[in-house]
């Protein structure tokens, strides 16, 4: 069981053991580094492969078809084939280009992506890099990507990529607000921002210590979960790429393997995202009998359906709904959120769960008495159509 | 150590220069976030990883935004934003910009620096006690200088009715 | 080991390229970028400072947090400022704005 348990650290151990017979000793952090950095260049494209065809047999499935099937069986090769299509594909630049920019932007969506994982806690003791400023690091990583979708968008000298970049602009910095809010409440509680630390505190109880079962808790996964489709562009929040309005938004005249890099990101991003959400809230790897990191994967697992789902089964929202959710009603949700946290700190505990809830539940009433439901729009002119 | 500062140094600097001598505004506000983000990986290698990540998440993450988004609401959005490049002062510029660099490596080349690196880091937990205990004055002036900066900016910046009809007026015209 | 020297020198080099883009370029964007860049460099030596000296290890860091604060009000309220010039004057060369009544 134990050794199940640690099966990766004992492999990197081994690794490194025997690495140990033949290399000079100042060389061996640098390979322990390297042995990490390669465990999660190899786990995240196989992720990100798995990931689109989980999300088209998904959504096959919900629309009442089989989705891909003919690679393989069950089509699980058709990611493989996907792949060496990007590939071969031929790498089209606009002619009026700003060529290195462009050649630069999806390289610079990805390496963010990926540096992700490296403080995500993927089971007991398999934390690539356990940073005192674990959260802060993922938070702050996360944020370069807007930057490298604008330059995507921006360089292509398309309107549809121009408008899907300043839109996923707009919306990535709007969700970005609620979803840091949404963080503040457990590192307040643990009163850390080391991962590892955080799911230790959820440790106990057989489960109900996971901050999920908090009304704190409760409310701040809702937001950060929401968030976190918003930052990876996912549908219902999808925009800055909706094809009916803005032919593929910021990616437009991508192709081939830079149009794939794109594509994986997203997917990095939405595992990374999920995996967060599980840490913060869902306790992370814990759980009884099966080993850690498969427990972790499972939370993973389901936060990501839950995308697929969302993805099958909500429309788009209109731009306008879009920011007045973030600002008029995640917002200042989250700032209550923390209040409520602030008073489960600071009072005994069954006082302390009633409190907490009353004011959650107030505030979501109130916000949603406060915003309109159904938008009076301003009757439309046409100016040419007449 | 060496290596990896002298690399840091180099793209700070490249970034830095870039910024004010690009042609092409985007570019400038690109090359400032490469700026940027070697200034944070000056601050890991100082062992300041709180504000290595801070500065990451304020300047790449809104700063360099919000730059950009001026640009694209200042400038002809898509094609060739270039500029008319320098102004007449740029010599001036470059005399006083020389003045100071000679006036403050002579400063620093001619005083003993201390050169023994203390053991120990600042840990998280550090910087946030003291910054609710001894220096929470500064700390509330601070935040209320931001919610004034804030209220001052969406001020300043919003449309009133009065330029927004100038506005369609214009556009209506053209 | 780097000594403290080289930071400042690297500190005072990025403090003197601000200063020419403030002074040189007349887009008024540029001009705050290369605040910004004096003020990134002025924090560089804060933080190079407190890395060396031992007793001021924590002021230093904090000092640095609070100079990324006002920076960022600071560009706030500057990009604000731009935009409205901008939509008065349809210009952001700063050598072009000599109107004191809008």
């Amino acid at each position: 069981m134990e050794r199940l348990d640690q099966l990766f650290v004992l492999l990197k151990k081994i690794i490194l053991q025997f690495a140990e017979s033949f290399l000079p000793a100042p060389l061996l952090p640098f390979l322990s580094i390297l042995v990490s950095i390669t465990a999660i260049a190899i786990f995240a494209p196989l992720t990100m492969m798995y990931l689109t065809w989980l999300e088209r047999k998904v959504i096959g499935r919900m629309q009442n078809r089989f989705g891909p099937n003919r690679v393989g069986i069950y089509g699980l090769l058709q990611p493989i084939a996907d792949g060496i299509k990007m590939l071969t594909k031929e790498d089209v630049i606009p002619l009026g280009a700003d060529r290195v920019t462009h050649f630069l932007a999806p390289v610079a969506v990805v390496v963010p992506s990926l540096l992700l994982f490296s403080v995500l806690p993927f089971g007991r003791n398999m934390t690539a890099v356990n940073l005192d400023i674990g959260l802060l690091f993922f938070i702050a990583v996360s944020s370069i990507g807007t930057l490298a979708i604008f330059m995507g968008g921006w360089a292509s000298r398309n309107k549809f990529s121009l408008l899907g970049a300043m839109r996923a602009f707009a919306q990535m910095i709007s969700y970005e607000v609620p979803l840091v809010l949404s963080v503040v409440t457990v590192v307040m509680i643990v009163g850390s921002l080391s991962t590892e630390k955080i799911v230790e505190a959820q440790s106990g109880w057989g489960g109900l210590r996971w901050f999920v079962f908090t009304p704190w808790g409760f409310v701040g996964f809702m937001l950060f979960f929401i968030c976190s489709v918003s930052e990876v562009n996912r549908t219902p929040f999808d925009i800055p790429e909706g094809e009916s309005e803005i032919v593929a938004g910021f990616h437009t005249e991508y192709s081939g393997m830079k149009f794939a890099l794109f594509y994986m990101a997203e997917f990095l991003g939405a595992f990374a995202y999920s995996a967060m959400a599980a840490t913060l809230f869902l306790g992370g790897w814990q759980g009884p009998l099966l080993p850690s990191w498969l427990w972790f994967g499972l939370k993973t697992f389901c936060l990501v359906f839950t995308m697929i789902w969302l993805r099958g089964t909500f429309p788009r929202f209109r731009v306008d709904q879009l920011m007045s959710y973030a600002w008029k009603f995640l917002f200042p949700m989250g700032l209550s959120n923390i209040l409520a946290a602030g008073i489960w700190y600071h009072t005994p505990f069954p006082l302390s769960f009633i409190f907490a809830t009353w004011i959650l539940l107030l505030s979501f009433i109130g916000l949603s008495r406060l915003n309109p439901t159904g938008t009076r729009l301003e009757r439309r002119t046409y100016r040419f159509a007449e | 150590m060496e290596l990896f500062f002298y690399l840091l140094a180099t793209l700070t600097l490249l970034g830095a220069l870039g910024a004010v001598l690009l042609k092409n505004l985007v570019h400038c506000a690109l090359s400032l976030i490469l700026f940027f983000a070697g200034i944070a990986g000056f601050y890991i290698l100082l062992q300041a990883e709180f504000i290595a990540a801070v500065q990451i998440l304020i300047y790449v993450g809104a700063v360099a935004t919000l730059v950009l988004f001026a640009i694209m609401l200042t400038q002809n959005v898509i094609g060739e934003t270039t500029l008319k490049g320098l102004g007449q002062n740029r010599w001036w510029a470059l005399g006083i910009s020389l003045v100071v660099i000679t006036v403050l490596v002579r400063a620093i080349q001619h005083q003993t620096l201390p050169s023994f690196l203390p053991e120990g880091r600042v840990t998280t937990n550090e910087i946030g006690h003291t910054l609710v205990t001894t220096y929470v004055l500064p700390f509330e002036v601070i935040s209320i200088l931001l919610t004034g900066a804030m209220i001052g900016a969406i001020v300043v910046a919003m449309e009133t009715k009065k330029n927004k009809q100038q506005a369609t007026g214009d556009r209506r015209r053209t | 080991m780097i000594p403290l020297s080289h930071f400042l020198t690297v500190s005072a080099v990025l403090f003197a390229i601000g200063l020419y883009g403030v002074l040189a370029r007349k887009n008024a964007v540029i001009v705050l970028m290369g605040i910004e860049i004096m003020m990134n460099a002025a924090n560089l030596n804060l933080i190079a400072f407190s890395r060396f000296l031992p007793a001021n290890r924590l002021t230093g860091q904090l000092f640095a947090l609070f100079g990324i604060t006002i920076a960022a009000a600071e560009v706030a309220v500057g990009l604000a400022l731009v935009i409205a010039i901008f939509r008065m004057v349809k210009t952001i060369e700063v050598d072009r704005i000599e109107k004191l009544k809008g």
